[in-house]
């Protein structure tokens, strides 16, 4: 009988899921929330639960025990959490187990010690990666955080043991004023949270975000698949990704790529994981954390190596042992991917909702689309803004660069406005093109007039003048000593030419 | 054959699309050729229209539009994604709005002044006609020769002071013209 795999998911990574599915024989099952009756992703399955969720305050996907029901009434074999959602929730993943379903992905308890960051840093060292240099605990008082930050080199970041959403938080330039700062930002932390414990650590003015892609099975094989490059970020989140990365040398990537292999195999990990690091404008690199799902951007990954990360995590939670060797594993070419998220770059990426009237997407050689919608699809609040993936596999970096702008010059929406034009703006820009931007780029490179240009605003006024002059042309010719024909002459003329 | 000229006699098909940054388009649509933008013909193709939607190829590359939105005489485009906000005139309403020769009130040196004395033989063009710079627009006879005179911009002719048979003084204004090239 075909196993049963139940996608606790929705959009396009439910549909990548859907083909990993089915490559292994699989019966592909998913939810239907009432939040988005008419998704794209209900096409693909083979089986379709109705979650009923309209009126509970969350939707399906955010719900584990309606999931681990529902999963039980309809004799789910595994389940795969995709990204976002409950994909890094421990007591999901647990609930799984205890219910007898097959949860892809690593263990719970590695869920949760990679989700707690001092646990997951506490490992890290075990492991001997570096990390960014920091007290181990609170420092007692500005004195003390003086000493430290002269020890480890301004700039440093004084972050408060309790805090959140940049409260108790400051970024000190010179020893002139830590202890003032050091003061302010531990009022503050124990008026929001009751405590004014203080960290401090190195604080990195222009780092670049790398992450190393693993897998490992049930039986200790751990390898690594090489670096991706997510530096490309706006609001703290990735926009655009890149494979390999421009500022990883050979020599590096073994470095690195041995780093997390030793440190998964060290905690017994299995599934696909990644394992993130912040490099500073100097080269040096600390690892940040691990996370312990597929990602949005692992595309670029495949595209250069080959491997199919889905089917693999798959395999693994069956049991399977890994046949990839990682002598085995080469880097091919150059991978670029770009977020089409429905959002406004020309106002501070806010989100858009509405009706697709018409979305077309580029084709060609070396061009995967990940979608989860298509023409007519509608955009809900309920839901990320991410409705696209756009992935570009190139000869080289520069190769890479060139195709995508292409295809990203074929991708057209009509109804919303997108993060396209934005991605196109990057590819152009000489950061990019050198591979010298960093993850503040946005903050402080991007401004919003970067996404025009001369032949686009030419375009517009012509479009303009067509719109307004139809109608200007339409009303004088309704005069009795109008001479000319209607405009459109020119515009049926082309047609036909064309 | 004589010069051909990229503006028709028809100004009723030129306009002007400002942008918000100041930037200023002159577009003028013939009937059944390339549209004209600031006096240059661009060869640009009109390759689908629907609605509120048109795609335009152009350097090779593909130009997605969409009326994003429409106030009276002012338009929002996206093109390729982008939104760009225009305010439109037709040429005659931009001539009346004072945004082109603002000291029309004044001696303009576009206008057209007999060089010499002598008799109009003949007017080719008639008022509110596009003309060419260097385009002939009227033939002075003059000791027995006939000189054609030209504009010396591209403008549209705003009156005509003279009529054909007419004898002139040197100096007499004979035409007065708005430029449009700015």
């Amino acid at each position: 009988m075909k196993k049963r795999l139940l996608i606790a998911n929705r959009s396009e990574i439910a549909i990548r899921i859907i083909r990993a599915a089915h490559k292994l024989g699989m019966l592909a099952v998913v939810f239907q929330s009432d939040r988005e009756l008419d998704a794209l992703y209900l096409n693909y399955a083979d089986e379709i639960i109705p979650a009923r969720d309209a009126g509970n305050d969350k939707p399906i996907f955010l719900d584990p025990e309606r999931i681990v029901n529902l999963a039980l009434e309809h004799n789910i074999d595994l389940v795969h959490p995709g990204y976002g959602f409950l994909s890094e929730n421990p007591d999901f993943a647990q609930l799984c187990v205890d219910n007898g379903i097959n949860f892809i992905g690593p263990s719970p308890q590695l869920i949760r010690d990679m989700g707690l960051k001092t646990v997951a840093k506490s490992m890290a060292i075990k492991a001997g990666l570096p990390l960014v240099p920091g007290s181990d605990g609170p420092v007692n008082d500005a004195e003390a955080a003086k000493a430290f930050a002269d020890k480890i080199g301004y700039p440093v970041i004084l972050k408060a043991s309790a805090g959140g959403g940049g409260r108790g938080m400051r970024i000190v330039e010179k020893p002139e004023t830590i202890e003032r700062n050091f003061k302010s930002a531990s009022d503050e932390a124990l008026a929001a949270f009751g405590n004014g414990d203080m960290f401090i650590e190195k604080y990195l003015q222009n780092p670049k975000h790398l992450e190393f892609q693993i897998m490992g099975d049930k039986h200790g094989n751990v390898v690594h698949l090489g670096e991706r490059e997510c530096s490309l970020q706006r609001k703290h989140q990735k926009i655009m990704e890149e494979a390999p990365s421009a500022s990883v040398t050979p020599a590096m990537r073994k470095e690195m790529g041995d780093m997390a292999v030793k440190f998964a195999q060290s905690i017994g990990y299995y599934s696909a994981g990644t394992i993130e690091f912040i490099m500073d404008e100097d080269g040096s690199y600390f690892f940040m954390e691990m996370n312990t799902r597929i990602q949005v951007e692992h595309p670029v990954t495949e595209m250069i190596t080959g491997v199919d990360l889905v089917d693999w995590q798959i395999r693994v939670a069956l049991g399977e042992e890994l046949t990839l060797k990682q002598e085995d594993i080469q880097i091919k070419g150059w991978a670029i991917e770009c977020r089409v998220n429905t959002e406004d770059p020309q106002n501070r990426f806010s989100p858009q909702t509405g009706f697709i009237d018409k979305i077309h997407f580029p084709h060609g050689d070396g061009i995967r689309i990940e979608t989860g919608v298509q023409s007519g699809s509608v955009v809900t609040p309920y839901f990320d803004s991410m409705i696209s993936k756009i992935i570009v596999h190139g000869e080289n970096r520069a190769d890479v660069i060139e195709k995508t702008l292409k295809a990203l010059y074929e991708f057209s929406l009509i109804g919303m406005k997108t993060t396209v034009p934005f991605c196109r703006t990057v590819l152009q820009h000489p950061e990019f093109i050198n591979a010298t931007y960093t993850t503040r780029w946005v903050d402080t490179v991007f401004t919003p007039e970067m996404l025009e240009n001369d032949d686009d605003e030419l375009i517009g006024a012509l479009a303009a003048t067509i719109m307004y002059a139809s109608e200007y042309l339409q009303l004088s010719s309704d005069l009795p000593t109008y001479k000319n024909d209607n405009l459109n002459v020119w515009i049926l003329n082309k047609r036909l030419n064309y | 054959m004589g010069t051909s000229y990229i503006y028709k006699r028809d100004a009723s098909r030129l306009f002007i699309a400002l942008r918000e940054n100041g930037k200023r388009y002159k577009i003028y649509i013939p009937k059944e050729s390339s549209p004209v933008i600031d006096g240059v013909e661009q060869d640009i193709d009109f390759v689908e229209q629907e609605d509120f939607h048109y795609a335009f190829d152009w350097k090779g590359k593909r130009f997605h539009c969409e009326l994003v939105s429409r106030d009276q005489n002012k338009a929002i485009i996206k093109v390729n994604g982008v939104e760009y906000k225009f305010s439109l005139e037709s040429l005659f309403s931009y001539i009346r709005h004072g945004m082109i020769d603002k000291d029309s009130n004044q001696i303009n040196e576009n206008n057209i002044v007999a060089p010499m004395p002598g008799k109009i033989v003949d007017i080719f063009l008639a008022e509110g006609d596009l003309v060419n710079a260097g385009e002939a627009i009227l033939s002075l006879e003059a000791m027995k020769m006939q000189n054609e005179i030209s504009a010396n911009c591209n403008g549209v002719i705003r009156k005509i002071r003279v009529q054909p048979g007419q004898s002139v003084m040197k100096d007499e204004l004979l035409i007065e013209i708005s430029s449009i090239d700015v």
